[in-house]
């Protein structure tokens, strides 16, 4: 038996939409939090184990990254992986992100527009820096997948997935649906990438309780991602840490400096 | 006391501000260049990346780079290979076709068992003479290749799928697998230990 040493990830999650960090509802309303290098050097500060920028708005309006974003969160001197999604459709754009301060970064819109690209961007970056993003519904026993630019949903195909394995690292799963609703993720979602051979990222209702301890336990999850329900609250990422150290993760940790914050 | 400086060596390949960012926090000087007399000018040469292992040491040939490197080496000169660094130190990769790399550690680099991937957090297991790295801290890992080489360039292991090296050295010569600068405070702490180890040896 291997012995099983690599934790899974709690990973804080911060959505932008108009340069804004929001709270997201279903992938349709939205409420605003503030600067997102504010919300950024929190999680950094908290200790997540990663933490992942999805500018949700970049594509749709061929904005392309957010490099300006990028640059600022670079002055915050992270010490936490950064993931960057938002925007990234040529081979330089992804160069240039991690250029900025990514280690990673997260495709959504390129999955559909010219998988190429995504290919080449993983023989340059290295396929552990490319994660796939897929927002997904549950809908009578069918997953469909949500092409959020034109709100069209499909099937997947058999043999979409297996083009992704040998592309992307990981394929973080939206419940777009139950997103930003307390506990709502429907465990339904994973039944369909049972026999994917990639890890998963979850993302979309993930607040608490017995959830995410069952979802943590299944070895297709490498990691959980949360983004509303970290907001608001001193030290959640902490708390999260502490409610599910039983769950392969790693210990809460505290930050002694935040820059922000200090007096110049 | 006198600061520590330290250069990066800028080759196009990956993020340099974060690593920049936390060797300053730490106390050092810090320079980001590709100039041969700026690496020989410093105390510690750092050869971060992150990216393909042939478009990286492409990269290191246009930029006239590589004799540089093998110089500071064969001198003595310390320096720390990070992540996609601390690969190209070696030998050879396997990465998408067979390219050499930079020589300075014996060894090459090929692909986990069944093209696995490590992501994450995950500890060291000091060997031979670290046997005094703490165990249970964690540090975080992105790659997909690993070292294969003889067993007295290995300083750390970890375990993932199997048992790899994620420190290897070669006299003033180190590369560690795993980012130090992402790795919170207990990346930090090694670093700046490695650091001030490697510039009094």
């Amino acid at each position: 038996m291997r012995l099983v040493l690599l934790k899974k990830r709690i990973i804080g999650t911060v959505i932008i939409k108009n340069g804004w960090a929001v709270q997201s509802f279903g992938y349709n309303r939205y409420l605003p939090l503030g600067k997102p290098e504010c919300v950024v050097e929190n999680l950094d500060r908290w200790g997540a184990d990663e933490i992942l920028i999805l500018s949700i708005d970049r594509s749709s309006n061929r904005l392309g990254p957010d490099f300006s974003l990028l640059e600022k969160l670079a002055s915050l001197q992270l010490e936490t992986p950064l993931i960057y999604g938002g925007g990234i459709s040529t081979i330089e754009e992804g160069v240039k992100v991690i250029g900025l301060g990514a280690d990673r970064i997260c495709v959504d819109s390129l999955l559909h527009d010219n998988f190429n690209i995504v290919r080449k961007l993983s023989e340059r970056l290295g396929r552990q820096a490319i994660i796939g993003v897929m927002p997904v519904m549950a809908n009578n026993g069918i997953i469909k997948w949500l092409n959020y630019r034109n709100k069209s949903s499909l099937p997947l195909k058999d043999g979409m997935l297996d083009n992704y394995t040998k592309t992307v690292s990981e394929l973080l799963l939206i419940d777009f649906l139950n997103e930003g609703s307390k506990d709502g993720f429907n465990n339904k979602i994973l039944e369909d990438f049972i026999d994917v051979d990639l890890s998963l990222i979850l993302f979309g209702g993930l607040s608490d309780g017995p959830k995410i301890k069952k979802l943590l336990a299944n070895k297709m999850v490498s990691a959980i991602a949360i983004g509303n329900f970290l907001n608001y609250k001193e030290h959640s990422i902490q708390n999260f840490k502490r409610e599910y150290s039983r769950s392969n993760i790693r210990d809460s940790y505290y930050k002694e400096r935040y820059s922000l914050l200090n007096d110049k | 006391m006198k600061r520590i400086n330290v250069t990066i060596v800028n080759y196009n390949v990956g993020n340099y501000a974060s690593l920049s960012y936390s060797l300053k926090a730490l106390g050092f000087n810090v320079r980001v260049s590709s100039e041969h007399s700026a690496l020989v000018d410093s105390d510690i040469v750092i050869l971060p990346g992150v990216g393909a292992f042939s478009s990286a040491m492409q990269e290191l040939e246009r930029l006239d780079l590589v004799g540089s490197l093998k110089d500071l080496a064969s001198n003595k000169h310390p320096i720390i290979g990070i992540c996609l660094g601390m690969q190209l130190l070696t030998e050879c990769s396997y990465e998408h076709q067979h390219t050499i790399g930079l020589g300075i550690i014996p060894g090459e680099f090929v692909s986990f068992e069944n093209s696995r991937l490590h992501i994450g957090w995950n500890t060291l297991e000091g060997i031979n003479s670290e046997k005094n790295i703490d165990s249970n801290k964690s540090y975080y890992f992105n790659h997909s290749y690993v070292y294969k080489g003889p067993s007295k360039y290995q300083i750390c292991t970890t375990t993932h799928l199997e048992k790899f090296a994620s420190i290897i050295r070669n006299e003033n010569t180190i590369g560690l697998q795993f980012h130090p600068e992402k790795s919170q405070k207990s990346g930090k702490e090694l670093l700046q230990k490695i650091i001030n180890e490697a510039c009094v040896a």
